[in-house]
């Protein structure tokens, strides 16, 4: 009897929830309105707008006239295309391990109270609050080839300078020392508040087991990182993917395509050649690569609202 | 990894050498932003000036627009940082709190946009700019940017760590909705708003893409623009690009060492435990 009770109770409950209408006020949800008008005019509605354009052919001048799937077959013979789109994992496979790694590190030099890891702190953050036009200014100047400070010292040490911005590799190499030297204090904050939360007890009772100190940070803080590493790993993956600043600033995406990612490309394609419909069927298969690296994310990573 | 209060001192020697690291390009930046443009070009380089002069900053405020183009970016910044901390923390409060249904799925959409950035989407964006007729004007620059789903992220984690209790108990005494934002939410989120606004004002102040494609009047443009134009003039020498480099970097590094603290707090990861 008192099972049979408990589930009229419920069913009452469940038929009342379903008969109280949805109410703008009073389920909040009205607070949440400026931001998806914000989202949906500024995010979702270009999205869509990339979509239908991409069956276009249009020069921003002249009338769009339809031609089907021509962009999408035109693209995947464009072996520029392919380029960029190997050159923006590249730059990805670069600064997010390195990122991660450096960040890591010194997080674990400077994680502890003292006058000096707080002062010192700050001195690896600042590049954090540089946007990317200043950064990539500074470095294009530290690392030119005849004036630069970098090939100044490699002189003085003995050895031959660099044509760093010149070299296909060298170029992404030092593109990725821009992003990371930007990168690495901000997510080094977030590692040491993820250090700080780790049980100090934990440490000391595996150190009187006679466990070393790399086996403490292999089993002990490592594990216990997965809530700022995911952080770390999301951020620095989205900060890296497709903002084609500091390419702009330092190399224009040359040598050739060598530093070219995916959206400098969109750029070019629309803005100096003026050719929308193909841009814009360029930059539907980026976001369509964009939203599958983001679904993963949140899976494999656990990150979510 | 044993005591927490002191650095050990070999600690401290490698953490020098990588400040030193960190600190070459500004180092650098500096040393050539006050020599003189027959100084900067002499081979092999002086690495401080030989002769101290700041023709690279006379230059900046004399000849390129620098104040007018400084009170362009001060407008985006400021009107963007309002509106953003606005409806970043009425939406995470929703996100958070609400009471409708898919609001954990509108949130995840909300901060997978993360993944999608200005540079992803431009050529949309550019398009509907265009058809608000907002080109060449500073507020194509705003409206577009305002939704931040890095910021959205922050304030849902934020809000989430404040307790259903207070909501409850204020709405049995009889505030209504508007009342329990206002008067219970807002101020306890301080810390939040704190930190959207000076996150807000940063990313703002260096946004580059979009003035890129949307403003051509020279009395528009904002700080990155103008920086990108005299970096890539080959007529102007490379102690006033230096100078007007660091000038661009002045404001957020004021802003980063008055609120360090803020700044450095990890309230962008404190709430997010494994």
């Amino acid at each position: 009897m008192r099972v049979n009770n408990d589930t009229l109770l419920n069913n009452n409950l469940s038929y009342q929830n379903k008969k109280k209408r949805f109410n703008i006020i009073s389920s909040r949800f009205i607070f949440l309105i400026p931001s998806l008008v914000f989202l949906i005019a500024f995010t979702i509605i270009p999205i869509i707008m990339i979509g239908v354009i991409s069956f276009f052919s249009w020069a921003l001048i002249n009338p769009m006239k339809f031609i089907g799937i021509e962009n999408f077959i035109n693209m995947f013979k464009d072996a520029n295309f392919w380029t960029t789109l190997i050159v923006t994992f590249k730059f990805e496979l670069l600064t997010v391990p390195l990122t991660f790694v450096i960040s890591l590190i010194l997080a674990l030099l400077l994680y502890k109270q003292d006058r000096f890891s707080l002062v010192m702190r700050g001195f690896f953050y600042w590049p954090y609050t540089a946007p990317a036009v200043v950064s990539g200014t500074l470095m294009a100047w530290l690392f030119s080839t005849n004036t630069g400070l970098i090939n100044y010292f490699l002189i003085k040490i003995g050895l031959s300078p660099v044509s760093w911005l010149q070299g296909s590799f060298t170029a992404l190499l030092t593109l990725s020392f821009a992003q990371v030297w930007g990168l690495a204090g901000f997510m080094m904050v977030i590692f040491i508040v993820g250090l700080h939360e780790i049980p100090q007890e934990l440490n000391e009772s595996a150190s009187l087991d006679g466990a070393t100190k790399l086996q403490i940070f292999r089993y002990i803080t490592l594990p216990l990182l997965r809530g700022s590493s995911t952080i770390v790993l999301v951020l620095t993956i989205s900060y890296s993917w497709n903002n084609f600043t500091l390419m702009y600033i330092m190399t224009t995406g040359g040598p050739g395509y060598a530093t070219t990612i995916t959206s400098l490309y969109v750029y070019q394609l629309a803005f100096t050649q003026f050719r929308i419909g193909y841009a814009a069927a360029v930059s539907v298969i980026t976001v369509v690569i964009s939203i599958v690296i983001a679904l993963v994310s949140m899976k494999v990573l656990k990150w979510e609202a | 990894m044993f005591n927490i209060q002191k650095s050990s001192f070999l600690n401290k020697i490698v953490v020098m050498i990588l400040a030193v690291i960190f600190l070459l390009p500004i180092f650098y930046a500096i040393s050539t932003s006050f020599k003189t443009m027959g100084e900067v070009y002499t081979y092999p380089i002086t690495v401080l000036p030989r002769i101290f002069s700041i023709e690279g900053y006379m230059y900046v405020f004399q000849n390129l627009n620098f104040l007018r183009i400084i009170y362009n970016t001060l407008y985006v910044s400021t009107f963007a940082t309002v509106i953003t901390v606005m409806i970043t923390t009425m939406g995470g409060y929703a996100i958070a709190k609400g009471l409708f249904k898919y609001r954990k799925a509108i949130g995840n959409l909300m901060i997978m946009t993360t993944f999608i950035p200005i540079g992803i989407t431009l050529v949309g964006v550019f398009i509907i700019v265009k058809d608000m007729n907002l080109l060449n004007n500073l507020w194509g620059l705003i409206l577009p940017m305002v939704f931040s789903p890095t910021g959205t992220f922050i304030a849902i984690q934020y809000m989430h760590s404040i307790p259903d209790e207070i909501i409850e108990s204020a709405k049995i005494d009889g505030a209504n909705e508007w009342q329990i934002f206002s008067k219970i939410i807002f101020p306890l989120s301080y810390p939040l708003l704190a930190t959207l606004t000076i996150f807000s004002f940063t990313w703002r102040w260096g946004d580059f893409i979009l003035p890129l494609v949307t403003i051509s009047q020279g009395n528009l443009y904002t700080v990155q623009l103008g920086l990108s134009y005299v970096e890539g003039n080959f007529l102007l020498s490379w102690n006033t690009i230096m100078a007007y480099a660091l000038l661009s970097l002045a404001l957020p590094l004021i802003l980063f060492f008055l609120f360090q603290k803020l700044f450095m707090s990890g309230i962008t990861a404190g709430s997010v435990k494994g």
